[in-house]
């Protein structure tokens, strides 16, 4: 990994619809991507399958980690849950955010637990 | 990256529908988990104790297991109640391998290359298997941090799939485990502390295996 270190910013509105393989091309060249929000399950199974797939001597696959909003706030009332459920069905996402970036520059992503730590190599 | 709304509910009915019909001729119970969390113990455990023989290999360096291991027809029993089910131990589900941790544990450079490159090939297939599994332990090493990404996307996948799920907490023999810390970080689920190596526990897992099928 000789390319300088970038930060990318990505809606997830844009994320959902790119290939996963063009977002393991942009880690495998030094870019750590940001999303504003948490990966849905599947998603991150993909991704995990797709780093799994690009393992080599110069790439040894990813972290990841996500805070979701709904998480977060503790105690919450049945009234909180639909009103998350139904904001989740309007914008067609979970709420928060999720750091993904590759493994062998970054040590690991902590979840704090309502920030997200990033520890570099 | 995703397909959106109809990708998604394609999926819900292909659960839904596979539950339905694969629960009448075969049920397959898997152990997930992270790597080293001690799947391949209780799997070993499990056979031991219901059909007298191993199930696979343990180490104590990790990805030990890199392939899908099938145990069929293995029957647990509880007074009168049998539980016939075929117990698939799976490989341990990372986010990255690098073969020089392999080498810092003392294999070859060689071994250790071809290690990761088999370890990586085993993290995709449990995850493909993700969609076969009628039922769930999730296996996790009760000593470290339960609130790890590997646990939650193990544990989020399974949700989205609808399948029914167990947590053992294992490995609670060592000083530093604390299955109460697992309850704490995955409130929604059921946890059982117990150690797969020592035995402790074991018992009230197979009752929990009665509730889970």
């Amino acid at each position: 990994m000789d390319e300088k270190l970038k930060i990318k910013f990505i809606p997830y509105e844009v994320l959902k619809n790119k290939r996963t393989r063009d977002l393991i091309s942009d880690l495998k060249k030094n870019t750590i991507i940001i999303v504003d929000a948490k990966l849905m399950p599947r998603e991150e199974a993909r991704l995990i399958r797709a780093a799994m797939k690009k393992i080599s001597s110069k790439f040894s696959g990813i972290e990841l980690n996500s805070l979701e909003l709904s998480e977060i706030k503790k105690d919450k009332t049945w009234s909180d849950v639909i009103k998350e459920k139904i904001i989740e069905i309007i914008l067609g996402k979970k709420r928060g955010m999720t750091i993904i970036g590759p493994a062998d520059i970054i040590k690991k992503i902590e979840k704090d637990p309502t920030d997200l730590l990033l520890f570099m190599k | 990256m995703v397909g959106g709304p109809l990708k998604r509910l394609h999926n819900w009915l292909k659960s839904l529908i596979r539950s339905i019909f694969r629960r009448k001729t075969e049920v397959r119970l898997g152990l997930y988990g992270p790597t080293n969390s001690g799947k391949t113990t209780l799997a070993n455990r499990i056979c031991m104790d219901w059909i007298g023989e191993k199930m696979g290999k343990v180490s104590s360096i990790p990805h030990e297991t890199r392939e899908i291991q099938v145990k069929e027809k293995v029957t647990i029993e509880k007074g009168n109640k049998k539980l016939v089910f075929k117990l698939v131990d799976t490989p341990g589900i990372a986010t990255k391998i690098d073969f020089e941790d392999f080498v810092k544990r003392g294999l070859k450079k060689k071994k250790a290359k071809q290690r990761a490159k088999e370890a990586t090939k085993g993290v995709i297939e449990a995850i493909k298997w993700l969609d076969k599994m009628d039922a769930v332990l999730v296996v996790l090493d009760a000593s470290k941090n339960p609130i790890d990404q590997v646990n939650v996307t193990i544990l989020g996948n399974l949700e989205a799939r609808n399948t029914p799920v167990l947590i053992v907490a294992n490995k609670i023999d060592l000083k530093r485990a604390n299955a109460q810390k697992v309850r704490e970080a995955f409130p929604k689920y059921k946890v059982i502390g117990i150690s797969a190596k020592k035995g402790s526990g074991i018992k009230n897992l197979y009752n929990e295996l009665f509730e889970l099928l």
